[in-house]
């Protein structure tokens, strides 16, 4: 039994490490896994939201079922003052819809967006479709397949919305991620994508719409939706700050006070100029009326494509 | 010219220097460590570099990359413990090898073919980047479910003595990775209503259960018997002829690596999966694969360290990320204002060829730094057994747990750990779960997606272009094999055992 004792002694000794830890350290929740695009911002994002705050903070991931594992974390912890979610708007304006969660619009403290980035409906660069028009054509002679980087995601609501309004015929086809996605646009297999910025400007890609109600700076030639003749359609990649419900009112202003300070920072501005992600601030109040508005829209589309009844 | 220079002057400075040994020589003890692995030594290092320039960053990062794809198989020879899922077909021979007391032969084998694997597929990556993304990216969803489909042939192959009790470890793993969210419709499945289930299981728990604990619980119930003890870590580097002899199998090992690191999506695990089917129908010694082969060895590790430098491959030529490592890798160049895309090789060359260069001094640091780090693991592994059993389970829930930060993988590995131990028991071979587990995800939706893509007519996936042709008849032309050979056997033993009544009858 002599090293059974001892390994059990071991594991103890390790266990009890842990509990010395300080509790007044800031726990930023991140739903998605280190490194992913997400994490990127969030973690660039810290620092100055940390000195503005005056704390110290540790990032955390917390990864699975579509972002909604952490985002349920951050929900269920009401009351505590040491946590915020740093959020996708998949989690936040999607998931709830799409399957039994348990948290819902109604389930946070919102504290402030931080970024959103208009989404682009785009065609791989070696086509020989143009313009809209040409699309619509092409898909009337053959359907066209168009991918997302998975199932219930923004790039798959937008053309599902943007199919059941128009005469475009396609159908879609979920990928792991938009890499995977990216990849099968380049080998043909797939014929239409809708993301941002981003991945427009990283690969050879050409935008022939934008999911907004105004024309994007810099791509000053690329119609909006509703010019087509479509009905307005606003589609955005968007992030923001979440606390659980019940903490202070002075928590709050706390953090939506550092969350405004951080964006207005050079320091993450000179990032946001990088990795191209669109610092598009709101308070507290407009964020959550936001994402509301989202929600019940999104949950629209969805209905109309019948993900959900 | 100039650019090349520029480039070596870049990755020579002593900052990308000490950033590579120690990147590689903590990235080969993560690796070695069971349930720590590539991604947990990627998230411990990003952070750090954040305040570093873009190259000592890139060098940090690749080492510790590098580093942790090769430090898996220490383990995996040594205690039969794979340090990284990449590693898991390292066991098969690499682990017969020490039980035959040739571990220093193991050991080289295992670090010698990491390097030639890392170095060719540098080569190629250099070479021929943008030629070889371009035909990977004819990979469509129907091409790569030929592919895995070949790759689950090599289940028959590793379950020792029956093949049914192989597909059943097979399917369980193939269901294991089914929990969770549906891939195609995002819907939840086999999840029983509960919500802690709906995000599925992943891979490093499930490997750390089957592998890391199971082998623990192993070496407690026998801990009486001498053989159970750790074999001393040595090293000893094949000799020129040995080398020359498997020529083909490291070669043959590293091309697959090479090309399979290209493919977006499949990653290091499927690829020494991929390699060692190969080597069980063309290595000249495949009779012996199994018992202790060093051939088994070198598919295993050549292939899993080609995959790191060609995974780079569709992240520069394409801007696409292959796997998670080399997605992680992008993220860190975005933070250093590098962004990846069609246009990094055109625009940023000189950061295009730095890494390269780091690429081949990370291979060689690997191949400087195994003896140190195998005399570290001798070190640690002359403690008492108990207490080497007990840092095992120690890292291997921390491991399970930092993946994702999900409290729910430490109880799938306590629980994995029990049922594998069981299984063992039982005869059951271990290698077909963690196949299942690896390949199971991307063959359902590769099926489905395929499906989708032929408009549910599967007889669709055998026409659908020449490279799925070809794979579909080099898929028949396997199990033809396999069946024939399988018939073959039984008719040659049967007529044996006749001999032997006829001799006892006598």
């Amino acid at each position: 039994m002599k090293p059974v004792r001892r390994s059990l002694i071991l594991l103890m000794l390790a266990g009890t490490s842990h509990s010395a830890f300080a509790q007044d350290t800031l726990d930023i929740i991140v739903p998605f896994a280190a490194g992913g695009a997400t994490d990127i911002v969030a973690r660039s994002f810290e620092p100055p939201f940390s000195d503005n705050l005056g704390v110290t903070s540790v990032v955390r991931n917390v990864a699975g079922a579509s972002a909604t594992e952490g985002t349920a974390e951050v929900a269920n912890s009401e009351g505590n003052p040491n946590i915020i979610g740093y959020e996708p708007a998949g989690a936040l304006s999607i998931q709830p819809s799409l399957k039994q969660l348990p948290y819902g619009p109604d389930s946070f403290t919102y504290i402030c967006r931080t970024t959103s980035n208009p989404m682009f409906l785009m065609v791989s660069q070696s086509s020989d479709i143009e313009n809209f028009d040409q699309l619509v054509a092409a898909s009337q002679e053959e359907p066209l397949l168009y991918g997302s980087s998975g199932p219930g995601t923004l790039p798959q609501l937008a053309v599902a919305a943007l199919v059941g309004e128009s005469d475009l015929e396609a159908s879609h086809i979920p990928y792991s991620g938009s890499g995977p996605a990216m990849n099968a646009l380049a080998g043909d297999e797939i014929q239409i994508m809708a993301d941002t910025e981003t991945i427009l400007a990283n690969y050879d890609l050409r935008p022939l719409a934008v999911f907004a109600d105004h024309r994007i700076e810099g791509y000053e030639d690329v119609p909006t939706i509703d010019e087509l003749g479509l009905p307005e359609m606003e589609f955005a990649v968007w992030q923001g700050l979440v606390a659980p419900k019940g903490i202070s009112q002075e928590r709050k202003t706390q953090y939506s006070d550092a969350c405004k300070a951080t964006l207005e920072s050079d320091r993450f501005k000179s990032f946001a100029e990088n990795a191209k992600a669109g610092i598009a601030y709101l308070g507290p109040e407009d964020f959550e009326a936001f994402v509301k508005q989202r929600y019940d829209a999104n949950k629209q589309v969805l209905r109309d494509v019948g993900l959900i009844e | 010219m100039d650019i090349i220079l520029a480039a070596v002057g870049n990755a020579f400075t002593w900052q990308a220097l000490l950033a590579i040994v120690v990147g590689t020589w903590t990235g080969i003890i993560i690796g070695g460590l069971p349930g720590l692995g590539s991604v947990v030594g990627l998230t411990i290092f990003l952070p750090f570099t954040f305040g570093m320039d873009t190259i000592t960053s890139m060098a940090l990062l690749i080492g510790v990359y590098c580093g942790s794809v090769y430090g898996g198989s220490i383990t995996a020879i040594l205690i039969n413990t794979p340090g990284t899922p990449q590693s898991a077909a390292t066991t098969f021979d690499g682990y017969p090898m020490t039980q035959q007391g040739r571990v220093d032969e193991a050991l080289g084998w295992a670090t010698f073919a990491s390097f030639f694997g890392g170095v060719l597929s540098c080569v190629i990556l250099i070479l021929c980047a943008p030629q070889l993304a371009k035909f990977a990216v004819n990979f469509g969803s129907i091409e790569v479910f030929a592919l895995i489909c070949l790759a689950m042939m090599c289940i028959v192959g590793v379950s020792k003595g029956s093949v049914m009790k192989g597909l059943i470890c097979g399917m369980i793993g193939f269901f294991l990775a089914m929990v969770g969210s549906d891939p195609i419709t995002g819907g939840d499945r086999f999840t029983f209503g509960s919500y802690t289930l709906s995000s599925g299981f992943t891979l490093i728990p499930v490997v750390v259960g089957a592998f890391a604990l199971s082998e623990v619980f192993v070496r407690f119930s026998s801990r009486n018997d001498p053989g159970a003890t750790i074999p001393e870590a040595k090293l000893r580097f094949p000799g020129p002829g040995e080398c020359f002899k498997r020529l083909i199998e490291l070669i043959r090992g590293s091309f697959i690596g090479s090309f399979v690191g290209a493919l977006p999506g499949t990653g290091a695990a499927a690829a020494a999966f991929m390699s060692y089917a190969t080597a069980q129908k063309l290595s000249p010694r495949r009779d012996r694969l199994g018992q202790g082969e060093p051939d088994g060895l070198i598919a295993s590790e050549s292939s899993n360290n080609a995959v790191t430098g060609s995974s780079f491959i569709p992240t520069l030529a394409l801007g696409i990320p292959g796997d998670v490592v080399t997605a992680m890798m992008m993220g860190a160049m975005v933070i250093h204002g590098i962004t990846p895309g069609v246009r990094l090789m055109v625009d940023q060359a000189e950061t295009v060829y730095s890494l390269f260069v780091v690429l081949i001094i990370v291979n060689v640091a690997m191949l400087i730094l195994s003896k140190p780090s195998i005399s570290l693991f001798r070190y640690l592994f002359r403690l008492h057994q108990g207490y080497v059993m007990a840092a095992i389970i120690m890292f291997s829930f921390i491991g399970a747990a930092t993946v994702r930060g999900n409290p729910l993988d430490l109880v799938v590995a306590a629980v994995t750990g029990i049922f594998a131990y069981a299984l063992r028991r039982a005869d059951y071979p271990l290698a077909p779960l963690v196949i299942g587990m690896v390949l199971g995800p991307e063959l359902e939706s590769s099926l489905r997606r395929g499906l989708l893509i032929e408009r549910g007519e599967f007889l669709g996936f055998f026409t659908h272009s020449t490279i799925s042709m070809t794979l579909f008849s080099l898929l028949v032309l396997v199990i033809v094999w396999a069946v024939w050979s399988a018939i073959a056997q039984r008719r040659r033993s049967s007529v044996n055992t006749r001999h032997v009544e006829t001799d006892a009858a006598k």
